[in-house]
């Protein structure tokens, strides 16, 4: 019983923390990046006051919109929101451990993006097509290499949670090894696109003929737009949440154990401040790719996961 | 009484004819509502549906199927002549297999003349191509059909003989051969869906998506159940009967979807819709529904079905040799890419035909469809619920067909859970409505849509520019270069064509110039070529008495 509500009480620790720190994660990268370009950077709260700001300006809808316009924000938030509550962070065997499937995570992320791209579309005018074009193709060859990528997860581990997963590779018999690292390549070429970052997509680029993410949201404004900031904040902090989990889950919490949260609190905190400044210094060493390169991006990706089966199996053959 | 000299003919129900009635019956009651309750073609289509699932005996099964194939050409030709000529060799292509494969000893012979028979009736690749020319062909009322009802039944017919009637004799390879069949009709059906431009097309390349992850999710079950693993078949059988009951559901609502918009704008072409939303807002919101199936999207009825069949793949990729290892993990790369591209297509199907602007006079003009329309896709997406919300329930209610297609089958649990998932986004849209109006500015302003500072367009252009529209075949343009020109060649033709429509058509010039050059001979030719033929002859036989 005390179990459950230290469980209930973790997981709420854990929705706060995950909603209310992403888009600190945003303002630390931004800031992180100038530093590492040499310009001081905006203050790392600037993010929440953007949103602030921008949830207290007036929507201005475009007269070609249709009434669903103001339904695709909310679509995409709470999807995304979902996957927050369902990944874990800090700790596992959080309440909602037994529904984090990856193939459910993964289709959660689909709705998201259907989202975006239907807002894209909505108004009907050229960018926001263009964007969701690109995303689409994307989103294509990104979706297959982490289907394989979790292909090899469930083959090690076992189990097709994400909680499980992370269990069995933090305190079962794992050890390091090739095909893990293969996938960990995979996964952050699959992250760096899911989170539109260079060099996929620049979330500050200001042209719109260059831009993916943000070329579809061009027509919103006021607190829609927000939301979907949001929303992108939220993805990053999911991705970095959830290759914390899976790569390096060392010192996570146990939810129904109140001793180990303090530990699991800090290497959290910690994994994402190494996974940020990875992110900084990744930016700022390559630039953006052409449209038509990022699908042989992800083409050696998906390759890197298939490997990875392969070095598997070879593994398990030489081992029994 | 017909049938067989002194046997008869014997119908029966079993669990998996009641499944597949059960399938068929909300969409024949939606068509005959929408559109077609007063044809008799239709009617006899029908009928020869519920022959085949109905059928004890094997010439039952064929009476049915070949009613059903006769009078589907009926109604394709009534709808268009061009496609109607390759559908009915298509048709005959596919009794000649199965008659032959039924009435064979079980064995692989009689299963690749059956997966070659049905599977060319279900449009399974590599003789898919017929199935995105000729379904769109008929009025929307018996493309649903078609579309949701008559590639199921074929698909009821591999699953009737390749489980039950030759079950015994099942041999691994024949899952592998329904598996490689399915991927490729993944691959093919969700990139034509996604590159084609005709709103009904769209759906046809779809359908053979569907059907592709059916025959992979039976694939599995069958090698499986080759493989004495009764846990993973009960999967993978769980994965491609739900995919199959989905599937019947949210194709024919697209479908009369599609035949009310031909109706309202009196075309289909994407490149020339937008912005229906606004003129038929009840039809635009069963459509997405309906979408969202296509898309195989979480909270949609699509989603489970591909749960199950990804966790089945994944389960399957564990067992067997290094070459089943690598063929897992590839079908699932393939499943991914698929999963993709229909989502993308699904988008692109609702985002160009019914958001954003008009693209003609006719869309800007579209009336909401009619209301019978309207109740059979309605009827259509209920029955979509309790598949979105409930996929437990559903699984449960088709567990004795499992366990009478695999016997000791261990049905599992259904780890997907849509409904706490659905409470839980709607409360979390909500605490996000309700922040932004307790913390945020209340109001808003309607005002011309900004476009990167493009100028706002002159008065008598309601809608704006018409050229700097988007239109659906640029959306899929980053996709067709990457995609398109690799799996479908330069001319961007489907392989099924390139590779067995050309081929066949080719022949058929060669033999009728033949023919013609017999016909054209001169006396002297004849005799010339009589006499030649009897030289022969006379020399065949004297060699045969020297030897």
């Amino acid at each position: 019983m005390l179990t459950l509500l230290l469980r209930c009480v973790a997981s709420l620790l854990h929705a706060g923390l995950m909603l209310g720190l992403a888009p600190l994660l945003i303002g630390l990268v931004g800031k992180f990046r100038a530093r590492l370009l040499g310009r001081r950077g905006p203050v790392i709260w600037q993010p929440y006051r953007d949103l602030w700001k921008l949830i207290h300006k007036i929507p201005l809808i475009p007269d070609t919109a249709t009434e669903l316009y103001k339904i695709w924000p909310f679509v995409g938030f709470a999807a995304i929101a979902a996957v927050a509550l369902l990944v874990p962070g800090f700790a596992l065997n959080l309440v909602s451990a037994r529904y984090s499937d990856f193939i459910t995570i993964i289709g959660l992320f689909a709705l998201s993006r259907a989202a975006v791209m239907l807002a894209g579309l909505e108004t009907g005018f050229g960018f926001g097509a263009a964007g969701a074009g690109r995303d689409a193709l994307f989103s294509i060859f990104s979706e297959a290499a982490l289907l394989v990528v979790v292909l090899v997860f469930g083959l090690i581990a076992g189990d097709p949670t994400v909680d499980g997963t992370a269990t069995e590779f933090g305190f079962g018999q794992i050890g390091v090894s090739v095909s893990l690292g293969f996938a960990l390549v995979a996964m952050l070429a699959v992250a760096v696109t899911e989170t539109g970052r260079i060099p996929v997509d620049n979330p500050a680029g200001h042209l719109e003929l260059a831009m993916v993410h943000e070329a579809m949201l061009l027509e919103y404004s006021g607190r829609y737009l927000a939301l979907f900031q949001y929303a992108a904040a939220l993805r990053l902090m999911i991705w970095f949440s959830l290759i914390a989990t899976l790569f390096f889950p060392f010192g996570m919490a146990q939810a129904g154990n109140i001793l180990s949260w303090p530990l699991g609190l800090l290497s959290w905190l910690a994994k994402l401040g190494v996974l940020t400044v990875a992110l900084g210094l990744f930016e700022i060493s390559t630039a953006k790719m052409r449209v038509f390169r990022v699908p042989e991006f992800l083409g050696v990706a998906l390759l890197l996961g298939l490997l990875s089966a392969i070095f598997l199996f070879v593994a398990g053959r030489l081992n029994g | 009484m017909v049938g067989l000299p002194g046997r008869g003919m014997h119908l029966g129900i079993d669990p998996l004819s009641a499944l597949f009635l059960c399938l068929l019956a909300p969409q024949v009651l939606a068509a005959a509502i929408a559109a077609e309750g007063k044809s008799v073609a239709f009617w006899v289509f029908v009928l020869g549906m519920v022959l085949t699932l109905l059928a004890a005996d094997s010439f039952a099964l064929i009476l049915g199927f070949e009613l059903m194939s006769a009078a589907s050409w009926l109604l394709v030709l009534r709808g268009d002549r061009r496609p109607a000529l390759l559908y009915a060799g298509i048709a005959l292509f596919s009794g000649a297999c199965l008659i032959p494969a039924v009435f064979l000893p079980a064995g692989g012979l009689a299963f690749a003349l059956l997966l070659l028979g049905a599977g060319a009736k279900a449009g399974l690749a590599p003789l898919h191509s017929w199935l995105p020319r000729a379904h769109p062909a008929p009025s929307a009322g018996v493309s649903a059909v078609m579309s949701g009802g008559m590639v199921s039944v074929a698909l009821y017919v591999i699953i009737r003989y390749g489980f039950i009637v030759f079950g015994n004799a099942v041999q691994p390879w024949w899952g592998t051969a329904l598996m490689a069949a399915g991927a490729a009709s993944v691959l093919i059906g969700a990139l034509r869906a996604m590159l084609e431009v005709e709103l009904k097309t769209v759906l046809a390349c779809s359908t053979v998506e569907h059907m592709g992850l059916i025959a992979v999710g039976l694939g599995v079950g069958l090698r499986a159940r080759a493989l004495d693993d009764p846990a993973l078949a009960s999967l993978a059988l769980q994965a491609a009967l739900l995919c199959a009951l989905a599937h019947a559901l949210f194709k024919p609502l697209l479908f009369l979807g599609a035949g009310a918009v031909r109706h309202a704008t009196g075309t289909t072409s994407l490149d020339w819709l937008g912005g229906l939303m606004r003129g038929m807002p009840k039809m635009g919101v069963l459509m997405l529904a309906g979408a969202a199936g296509m898309a195989a999207l979480p909270l949609g009825p699509g989603f489970a079905p591909e749960f199950l069949l990804l966790h089945a793949v994944i389960a399957a990729a564990g067992l067997g040799g290094v070459m089943g290892w690598i063929g897992f993990t590839a079908l699932l790369a393939v499943l991914g890419l698929g999963a993709a591209l229909a989502l993308a297509a699904s988008v692109r199907m609702i985002g160009f035909g019914f958001l954003g602007r008009p693209r003609s006079l006719h869309a800007a003009a579209a009336e909401e469809a009619d209301k019978f329309t309207l109740i059979g896709m309605g009827i259509l997406a209920m029955g979509c619920v309790p598949l979105a919300l409930t996929p437990g329930l559903v699984l449960r209610a088709i567990a004795p067909v499992i366990s009478q297609l695999v016997p000791g089958a261990l049905p599992q649990p259904l780890a997907y859970a849509p409904l706490p998932l659905a409470v839980l986004m709607a409360g979390l849209a909500a605490v996000a409505f309700f922040a932004l109006r307790r913390f945020g500015a209340r109001g808003e302003r309607e005002v011309a849509a900004w476009n990167g500072g493009f100028g706002k367009p002159p008065i008598w252009l309601p809608f704006g520019d018409p050229a700097t529209q988007p239109i659906a075949s640029g959306f899929a343009e980053p996709v067709r270069r990457v995609l398109g020109s690799a799996l479908l060649g330069p001319a961007g033709l489907d392989p099924g064509e390139r590779f067995i429509l050309a081929p066949l058509s080719r022949l058929r010039v060669r033999l009728t110039r033949l023919a013609e050059w017999v016909r054209r001979a001169t006396i002297r030719q004849r005799l010339a070529f009589v006499f030649a033929v009897l030289v022969m002859f006379l020399l065949a036989l004297g060699l045969g008495q020297d030897g």
